[in-house]
């Protein structure tokens, strides 16, 4: 920055207004020259010596509008200018400590920046619809025994507060519709997995199915061709027609305007395609992601059979979500309470409800930002994760603030007052430097949070099902980043700039040039520096939890062999493989698998081990009776015979299944150890029978006893559990493969579809996965909080270390005299390097003491993120302490070695 | 230059300006060097021109104001006045001034009588 750039900016100036202001002054100049001019020449001088006088008494004219223009364009811009001029010298100075303020803000802005557009958009992104404000989502609530048993959506349930649920069957759905007066049109969805082939190529989609007013309703225009309409839903099994997402347009289509009409193949079924919608538009129930097409709801029984009957017909089965626009004027309460009678009136015209079951009632809840009920599962890790990040931007600030201060702008502000600067002046100047600073440091970091802000949903993501998922960089994460940059710049520079323009204009001119004893002075900077190394300990100890929890449960034995298992699913439709068709192709699939050369063993399984799923099933064993107030059902897995072979785990005693249980032969159950002790205590179990509550089951013979093994999740200890085949069954649908192979998915792939589509060409694999990446990808939020938490660990002990090193070498640096006079007077050189040492150490200790009550205090609130560990685990603080201790040591061992280095007569003659 | 004459002191110009504005109403820039010509009883040497540098900073400062209008002769004349911070400010420089002249006065006395 030099003088042409503020000349070229005062030339700018000059175009605004400076014009004018300046032929102003020359008619001023003019007037009184000539008012001079006739004075003399009314006291006798001929003209031209009246002139020469005026001229003479009036003095330079040029050099006077050159200091007016001059002291104009200073008023409107020099003061800025000159400060930000200076600021970026003093700043290009000292490039060291510029590249470690910048970098460390860039970090940790960037960091706040990416966290908070994560935030922000999980938890406050509306859907991409005209006036959401106005959306409701209905949902009932129901205490004690509620009516409604078959429900297919989310579902909150807990002894104290009954149940919640946002489904509702489609018979209630109609005559609430057909009845409704308080909101707006009532409309109806809900996604489904399906298998769609596009060109040629099978692969799953998540579809939602729609009611024919829900365009309409959301006030959504597609953006070519046209939306779903009433008209597509006459009859059921009417409306072949489906509207595509922007990204399958772009993926599959290549945007072409051609797609409209072409047709593909959804669950075997052919649709035609009619539009495409608009770009953001997500769905209804989600902000985040959209399901790939939407299809009528009429088309239920024909591309999406469940049970026999079809669901639009059936009243016990709950499964749409209904949302619509609160009409103006309506309080949520008076339609709620409108809602609730026309509910019930709607359940007991539908239902045969028993005395003893409740009827639910009505709720409404923001639909804004769509079905937002795993919104809680979010709130405490983003809360936690902006925690952090606060405390990392408090860090970045800390050192900054203790290298402005380190850096001895103290006395050159002394100076500066000395020579009549106002301290007003100079408290701008050093605030316009922090300010600066932070600029960069901003811009920098906005740039790292925009290129980082789709890293956290890509790591909470399953690899094998990568939705792409845009986090929406908008103004307000623009604002937030700039607000935090300038509190930042504000916080730093604040106390330096408050120091420095309180100094007497003496005080510190004569100390640097005198003090031979101890600085008290220098408190404030160690103050920061203390703080610093709580934060850094705070930060540390959470970083050490988190890590500890993720090895603690990397290191949980499943119970079962999880190396080289390959995992995928086939999920034939019901539409193309009827009941017992699905049970012969699983079973001609295995077969086929199994004869792939570097497979060894193949199984199939309803439900994959530590993938988050479950089935329960009623388990009577015979003679027990029912009871209503017992918990009688457990969990369940429907296998093929190699499972126990295949995944390596156990049989401890009697039979696995065999060749010889067929459909028609006795039913038969392996139970595992937990089961064992928990429903048949002290008796041997092998032979025992039970019932499922399923008629067609019959009863079930227990033939072995196989080990226990994690079911759902890692965290949950080995749950009862039994196994069934499914050979045995009439109808089992989609069915997950677990092949154990030596290969890896991505060389397996090829030989698998190969396998499949000799049997079904319109059959997609799903998922290809290892079981390994299945366990990961349960441990995602684990991963991220650890990775998360340890970078900045990392990075708060690097700021902590520069923030040491700094304070000692300017600590050592000003108390040159004095250790110059204790080496002269005969102390050694080690005993000096002790000194400096013990006072870091003092600092440390300080710090670490603070930061560890801080820490013990608030990983009490992450309790519930950790595992297999207590917030208050002793080797962590400890281990977390003696990191810190040691990092600040080893910082302050270079100041301590030159303290010991100085020459006492050197370090007497300096001053 | 004439030895009877004395530079203005920096800084003294402005209070002088201050005080004519404050004791004679609006006036333009002639009129003022004329006014601190006349008081000064051509003790002062003035470059005319540095009552304008003056005015421009009293400005700045919201000291004084500025209007244009037509001056006796009928010219077009900027005509400044002072403001109430310049009369505030007026006030406090005057104090200030007052005591320093009068330290400065005592001290040379006393100087003078110790020579003597």
């Amino acid at each position: 920055m030099s003088s042409p750039i503020l000349r070229a900016i005062s030339r700018v100036g000059v175009l605004f207004g400076q014009k004018k202001a300046e032929s102003e002054f020359d008619t001023e100049m003019q007037t009184h020259l000539q008012l001079l001019t006739e004075r003399f020449m009314s006291q006798g001088m001929s003209p031209e010596d009246a002139d020469a006088a005026a001229r003479r008494q009036f003095g330079n004219t040029t050099v006077l509008q050159q200091n007016h223009r001059e002291s104009r364009t200073y008023q409107s811009f020099s003061r800025g200018i000159q400060d930000v001029r200076y600021g970026l010298r003093v700043l290009a100075k000292s490039p060291g400590f510029t590249a470690i303020a910048v970098v460390s803000l860039a970090l940790a802005i960037g960091a706040n920046t990416t966290i908070f557009s994560v935030a922000k958009s999980m938890l406050y992104d509306r859907l991409a619809v005209p006036d959401a404000q106005q959306l409701r989502t209905l949902y009932w609530h129901a205490t004690g025994h509620s009516a409604v048993h078959g429900m297919w959506g989310s579902f909150d349930s807990s002894p104290e507060a009954g149940s919640r649920c946002s489904c509702f069957s489609y018979p209630v759905y109609q005559q609430l519709s057909a009845h409704n007066q308080s909101m707006q049109d009532l409309f109806a969805f809900q996604q489904d997995d399906m298998n769609a082939t596009i060109h040629g190529n099978a692969h799953r989609v998540h579809a939602e199915m729609i009611s024919g007013n829900y365009y309409s309703g959301l006030n959504v225009r597609p953006l070519l061709g046209r939306p779903i309409l009433p008209s597509d839903e006459t009859m059921n099994g009417s409306g072949a027609v489906v509207v595509i997402s922007e990204g399958i347009w772009e993926r599959d289509f290549g945007r072409s305007p051609s797609v409209l009409g072409q047709i593909i193949t959804l669950n075997q079924s052919p649709m035609t395609i009619v539009g495409v919608n608009p770009r953001g538009f997500t769905g209804a129930s989600d902000s985040q992601t959209s399901p790939d097409l939407f299809l009528p709801i009429t088309m239920q029984p024909v591309v999406a059979p469940r049970h026999d009957q079809s669901l639009l017909d059936n009243s016990n089965f709950w499964w749409v979500q209904i949302m619509g626009r609160i009409k103006p004027g309506v309080t949520d309460a008076q339609a709620e309470a409108v809602l609730s009678s026309q509910l019930q009136a709607a359940v007991h015209g539908t239902m045969q409800v028993k005395p003893t079951e409740t009827i639910p009632t009505m709720l409404l809840a923001d639909g804004s930002r769509g079905d937002h009920f795993t919104e809680n599962d979010f709130k405490k890790p983003a809360f936690v994760l902006m925690t952090l990040t606060g405390f990392v931007l408090l860090l970045a600030c800390a050192n900054i603030a203790n290298l402005m201060l380190a850096r001895g702008a103290q006395r050159e502000m002394s100076v500066r007052l000395a020579l009549g600067a106002g301290r007003l002046r100079i408290l701008r100047q050093l605030l316009t430097e922090s300010l600066l600073l932070a600029a960069m440091g901003g811009v920098v970091g906005l740039l790292l949070g925009y290129l980082g802000r789709n890293v956290i949903p890509r790591l909470l993501s399953d690899p094998w099902d990568a939705t792409p998922q845009n986090v929406h960089f908008d103004w307000l994460v623009f604002g937030f980043t700039a607000t935090v940059t300038i509190a930042t710049g504000l916080l730093f520079g604040l106390a330096p700039a408050w120091m420095a323009a309180r100094a007497e204009v003496g005080s510190s001119l004569k100390e640097s040039a005198l003090t031979v004893t101890r600085r008290r002075k220098g408190m404030g900077g160690k103050a920061i520096v203390a703080f610093q190394i709580a934060l850094s300990t705070l930060l540390v100890v959470g970083a050490g939890l988190f890590l500890r929890s993720l090895f603690a449960l990397r290191s949980v034995d499943p119970g079962f062999r999880t190396d080289h298992l390959v995992l995928f699913s086939i999920n034939p439709p019901a539409s193309r493989f009827a009941k017992g068709k699905d049970v012969q192709l699983h079973d001609r699939l295995e077969q086929d698998f199994a004869a792939i050369p570097g497979v060894q063993a193949v199984t199939s399984a309803s439900i994959v081990y530590i993938g988050n799923g479950m089935t329960n099933s009623t388990f009577l064993p015979a003679g027990e009776a029912v009871d209503r107030n017992k918990r009688q059902s457990e969990l369940f897995n429907r296998v093929g015979n190699n499972f126990f072979a295949t995944l390596g785990l156990p049989i401890i005693a009697g039979r696995p299944f065999n060749a010889q249980d067929t459909v028609t032969s006795q039913k038969v159950a392996i139970i595992n150890q937990s089961l064992a002790r928990k429903r048949f205590p002290n008796v041997n179990p092998i032979g025992k029978e039970f019932s499922t509550g399923d008629k067609a089951d019959g009863l079930v013979r227990i033939v072995g006893i196989c080990a226990d093994n994690r079911y759902a999740d890692l965290r949950d200890d080995a749950p009862a559990q039994f196994l069934m085949p499914y050979r045995q069954q009439t109808e089992v649908g989609g069915l997950n493969y677990e092949l154990r192979t030596s290969l890896q998915p991505s060389e397996l792939a090829p030989a698998l579809r190969a396998v499949v589509r000799k049997v079904d060409p319109d059959l997609p694999i799903v998922d290809i996965r290892t079981q390994q990446e299945q366990i990961d990808s349960s441990m995602q939020n684990e991963r991220v909080f650890a990775s998360l938490s340890a970078g900045f660990g990392v990075l708060a002990l690097a700021l902590a270390c520069v923030g040491i090193y700094g304070i000692m070498a300017y600590t050592v640096a000003n108390r040159r005299n004095e250790i110059g006079i204790r080496l002269a007077l005969g102390a050694q050189p080690g005993q000096v390097q002790r000194m400096v040492l013990r006072e870091s150490t003092w600092l440390a200790g300080a710090g670490i003491v603070t930061g560890v009550a801080a820490a013990l205090l608030l990983t009490r609130l992450v309790k519930s993120m950790l595992y297999g560990i207590q917030p208050y685990d002793l080797p962590t603080v400890a281990g977390g302490a003696a990191i810190l201790l040691v990092v600040v040591l080893t910082a302050s061992w270079i100041p301590a070695r030159r303290a010991a280095g100085v020459q006492p007569m050197e370090a007497l003659r300096h001053e | 230059m004439n030895p009877d004459k004395s530079e203005v002191l920096q800084g003294t110009l402005d209070l002088m300006i201050l005080k004519t504005l404050h004791a004679l109403g609006p006036l333009h820039g002639f009129g003022i060097a004329r006014r601190i010509e006349q008081v000064s009883e051509d003790v002062l040497t003035l470059n005319e021109g540095t009552v304008y540098t003056s005015l421009l900073r009293l400005k700045q400062q919201g000291w004084i104001d500025s209007k244009w209008g037509t001056s006796e002769n009928n010219r077009k004349a900027r005509f400044y006045s002072i403001t109430k911070r310049g009369q505030k400010q007026l006030t406090v420089e005057t104090e200030n001034w007052e005591r320093i002249s009068g330290v400065i006065g005592r001290v040379l006395r006393l100087e003078g009588g110790k020579q003597q």
